[in-house]
């Protein structure tokens, strides 16, 4: 700061630089900066021997608005653009300004003279700023005695607006802070909103289990499910496009017009037609809604689904998925949307519908995860039950980078078991190694009651998969490690084979015709005749090979 | 199932030869069996004994179609002998089992 020397400081140096200090400390003391603000504008125009002074602070909107004035005339409220007549000059240069003759300054605005009958002489306006820039501007008129402002009150000015502009930028940053508390607060408070409408967990053979997972405080994601009085369960998923408060305002409004109307229980196709013309008429802004409903009957096993342009809704039967895709547009888009609606057995597959959280999710800087990802997921833990197998696959996606809200909704009947591991070896990709592992595998398929002829072919079969993983997927004997994990699932034996090797497309492996006699290229064939199925994938996170391979067995007779 | 340690042998008998393989054939030694066959069949007809096999897989069978090719191509003769029950499945899950030529014993062997 440039502070008036204190060894060559007169009399009215002295003066000032007192003044100066009880300002600066009545500023910084102050808990109501307004009222302080009140006081010490008028002090300085005691001080500076003016008629009149006043306090311009910046707005949101760019402009300067007078928010504090002593002297006759009150223009507290007047606002000026940046730029426009002396203040306006003051804070777009940030730079005190000095008027010895207001009538003939090009400066001055002489509209408020003519309006108010007060005559501007003399006016001093020096910025208030901060480390960002101006914030405003102090601004004295008229000396009490007649005589013009010169350099040396130009320069208090300028002392007395830097303790007031701190004052006044600290005051700023606490209301700042207590505004975004109590936003953080009423934020928490939607969110405990939001999630009490979502339906309470069902605990017993439930067969529908759902999740939301805000990305942030609040969701435009939600699930519902709920009872129709012909005892079938209706279930609901929906996304509301948009992120933040108003998406979730919407997904409130929706997720209680897809309830209302599916109490009902019209068919699916007819459900979602019905909301969508309600949201046609009254959503704005180019907003959607994308949603699938269904009902499920218990007793007959069967399905009914709609989709309004939700992602595919996967139907997994432990093996393969089918997708069912979208019946129509998102909602609210066109009012004479026909949505079709289909009908199949659920059986014991799984069914899964999910938002576009769950694919949007983050495997890298930029890659997504993916629908074929998410069913990798899915499938790498098929033979969990229902609830673990949500569990683990929310795990999944809460370790890989959740970007959007994510809704999962999974509907299955309960299975009376549940998959336990009956073998989990891991050992080098050695064919010396091989040995011990058919004679661990054995031993348990004995254990398992396993009929000695198809343990025979299954330990072929494993063993085939693991010499293949040794001279192909590593290219050859090596200290790298081959993980072998068997689990048992009622009369299903699941077997999976784990490797850390470089990705192996499935596209290439094809069982040769046994037909031709020639050597090699006899292991996949036995795996493919040994097997119910089996399928190589890309492990979930990146790296390595998955082969899944599941056998029923029977355990009562030989096969 | 008696664990047997892997072994294979070749005993001459005239102009053919009896290579005897016990154990379970795989990946870490079926390259011996292969060498074993192919050097027999330079010298004259071969029969692979395979009662004292417990397991083998494919590349063991491997090894023996390309004996079974070989011994073709040089007009020799060429057979398995007392296939165990565990090879006979095998064989019969690569649909084999009508490929090679199959002898209860050596003197069926040699005499066919």
């Amino acid at each position: 700061m440039n502070a008036v020397p204190l060894s060559v400081a007169g009399d009215g140096e002295r003066r000032a630089l007192r003044f100066l200090a009880e300002l600066s400390q009545a500023l910084a003391e102050s808990l109501d900066l307004r009222a302080t603000l009140d006081m010490a504008v008028t002090r300085i125009a005691d001080f500076m021997q003016a008629e009149a002074a006043s306090l311009f602070l910046l707005d949101h909107a760019g402009l300067i608005e007078c928010r504090i004035c002593v002297g006759p005339v009150d223009i507290t409220g007047l606002k000026l653009a940046v730029g426009q007549g002396v203040v306006g000059r003051c804070v777009a240069d940030n730079a005190t300004q000095i008027v010895r003759d207001a009538r003939n300054d090009t400066r001055v605005n002489v509209r408020v003279d003519a309006e108010t009958g007060f005559a501007t002489r003399s006016i001093l306006c020096a910025p208030l700023s901060n480390a960002r820039g101006p914030i405003g501007a102090l601004e004295v008129i008229n000396r009490r005695d007649g005589s013009l402002f010169d350099a040396d009150d130009a320069e208090i000015l300028r002392l007395v607006a830097a303790p007031a502009a701190l004052a006044i930028g600290n005051a700023q940053l606490a209301h700042g802070l207590v505004e975004q508390q109590r936003i953080k607060r009423e934020l928490e408070l939607a969110r405990r909103m939001q999630k009490s409408m979502l339906p309470k967990r069902r605990r017993g053979d439930f067969p529908i289990r759902g999740v939301n997972l805000p990305a942030h405080e609040i969701s435009g994601d939600f699930y519902d499910f709920f009872d129709l009085p012909d005892g079938r369960l209706a279930f609901v998923v929906g996304d509301v496009s948009g992120k933040g408060l108003d998406a979730a305002f919407l997904m409130v409004r929706v997720a209680s017009m897809l309830r209302w109307v599916g109490a009902q229980a019209p068919a699916p196709g007819a459900w979602l037609a019905q909301v969508n013309v309600e949201l046609c008429r009254t959503l704005q802004d180019g907003r959607f809604v994308c949603a699938a409903v269904g009902q499920y009957d218990r007793a007959s096993g069967k399905v009914r689904l709609a989709s309004a342009g939700f992602p595919p809704v996967l139907l997994h039967d432990g093996i393969d998925f089918e997708e069912l895709a979208a019946d129509g547009p998102p909602l609210g888009i066109l009012d004479d949307a026909d949505y079709g609606e289909r009908e199949f057995a659920l059986g014991q597959s799984a069914l899964y519908l999910f938002s576009d959280g769950a694919t949007d999710v983050r495997t890298g800087a930029t890659d997504r995860l993916g629908e074929s990802g998410l069913r990798g997921l899915i499938a790498r833990h098929a033979t969990l039950a229902p609830e673990p197998r949500l569990r683990a696959v929310i795990g999944d996606l809460k370790r890989l980078h959740l970007v959007d809200d994510t809704t999962l909704l999974l509907l299955q009947e309960p299975c009376g078991t549940q998959a336990h591991t009956l073998l989990d070896l891991e050992f080098p990709a050695q064919a010396a190694q091989m040995r011990s592992v058919r004679a661990a595998l054995r031993h348990t398929l004995d254990a398992q009651g396993v009929a000695p002829e198809m343990r025979d072919q299954l330990v072929l079969a494993v063993d085939e998969a693991c010499t293949n993983v040794i001279r192909h997927a590593y290219g050859g004997e090596c200290t790298r490690r081959i993980a072998l994990h068997l689990a048992r699932e009622r009369d299903m034996l699941a077997f999976e084979l784990r490797d850390q090797a470089p990705a192996v497309d499935p596209a290439c492996l094809k069982p040769r015709d046994l037909s031709e006699c020639k050597p090699g290229g006899l292991g996949l064939p036995f795996i493919a005749a040994t097997m119910d199925d089996w399928k190589l994938e890309p492990a979930a996170d990146g790296y390595g090979n998955i082969l899944r391979m599941h056998k029923r067995i029977d355990t009562g007779s030989t096969e | 199932m008696n664990a047997t340690a892997n072994a294979c042998e070749s005993e001459n008998l005239d102009d053919y030869t009896l290579v005897r393989v016990r154990g379970e054939v795989d990946l870490s030694w079926s390259q011996q069996v292969r060498d074993a066959i192919l050097a027999a069949l330079g010298r004259g007809g071969v029969g692979v004994e395979l009662s004292q096999v417990q397991y083998i897989d494919s590349s063991g069978i491997a090894a023996l179609v390309e004996g079974f090719q070989r011994a073709r191509g040089t007009r020799r003769r060429f057979g398995l002998i007392a296939s165990s029950k565990q090879v006979l499945a095998v064989l019969q899950l690569a649909r084999l089992d009508k490929v090679f030529p199959l002898y209860v014993d050596v003197d069926a062997a040699r005499s066919a």
